[in-house]
């Protein structure tokens, strides 16, 4: 644990360019996961009620 | 000095040691002690002042305390903790100023239901040689014209350099046979009607505009030629403006 610790220090936090680099890059992977997430839970809420899950009823009698 | 200093002391054995009167209590009274005693008020454990050395009874002021029981962790740990709160809060803030500036453009941006309208698709095949068709594109009439090759030869022959707004023919349409621009006076913005005027194209009525077979304006009090929007020819007979 440690030396992993100390690994992630060195690699990442010693140097600021990486460090802020890797905050954008986790800031941006973390909002993705998260809205990822949330619509997820969304659809499985409100599952057969959304239009995309109704929508090829409609669409087939149009066409 | 040594009087005060005996006061306190006596003070402070009288506090830890309860009368004797007292220690004779009832069993009842012993027993809630015993309940008592986890408790620090309560505890009979001596007091050992860090700023004392040894067993010895007055302070010494050049010791220095040990801190070793609030220390806590390795040093990388600690310091990997700190940085790690410092930046998870950074990265919580760069998402909230992103999703601030984002919300703000996606404001600004058209609706859906104005995206809906924006593109108006007309099958050309329905137009015959020689005639207008006038459509109705967000909110503004659109005037298409299927011009004759003698028109074309009119419009594409004109000494368009000493026109008031100078534009070749060739920079207003696509295709020479189709004339696509929107039905809007560029004077006062009335809708110019068709076929009429001194020059064969449209002519304005509220003021008297004269627009060319190429939708120049020729004479009267416009100052720019009919506006041509944007359009495209996906397919050979079908256009779409928008």
């Amino acid at each position: 644990m440690a030396g992993f610790l100390a690994n992630f220090y060195g690699q990442i936090v010693k140097r600021n360019t990486t460090f802020l680099a890797s905050i954008f890059i986790g800031a941006f992977a973390t909002e993705l996961a998260f809205e990822t997430g949330a619509n997820g839970i969304w659809d499985q809420i409100n599952k057969g009620r959304q239009w995309k899950d109704i929508k090829q009823r409609y669409m087939e009698a149009d066409e | 000095m040594s009087l005060t200093q005996a006061a306190s002391t006596l003070v402070r054995h009288s506090a830890r040691q309860p009368l004797p009167a007292l220690r004779h209590a009832s069993a009842a009274s012993v027993q809630q002690q015993r309940r008592h005693r986890a408790d620090a008020s309560t505890s009979h454990a001596q007091f050992k002042s860090p700023f004392h050395r040894g067993q010895q009874d007055s302070p010494d002021t050049t010791v220095i305390p040990s801190f070793k029981k609030y220390r806590g962790g390795s040093e990388t740990g600690n310091k990997m903790f700190s940085y790690f709160m410092v930046g998870a809060f950074g990265g919580l803030s760069a998402m909230g100023a992103k999703d601030t500036v984002q919300n703000f453009l996606v404001n600004m941006s058209a609706s859906a239901d104005v995206l809906a309208q924006a593109k108006v698709e007309v099958d050309l095949a329905a137009i015959p040689e020689g005639k207008n068709v006038i459509i109705k594109w967000r909110g503004k009439p659109v005037f298409i014209r299927h011009r004759t090759s003698d028109e074309i030869k009119e419009a594409e022959g004109t000494d368009w350099q000493k026109l008031r707004d100078p534009q070749p023919d060739s920079a207003r349409v696509k295709k020479p046979e189709w004339l696509i621009m929107l039905g809007v006076c560029t004077h006062l913005g009335c809708v110019p009607i068709g076929e009429s005027g001194d020059f064969g194209g449209w002519f304005c009525p509220c003021h008297g505009s004269h627009y060319d077979i190429s939708g120049r304006a020729r004479k009267g009090p416009a100052p720019l030629n009919l506006e041509v929007p944007e359009y495209d020819f996906p397919e050979e007979t079908n256009l779409i403006i928008g």
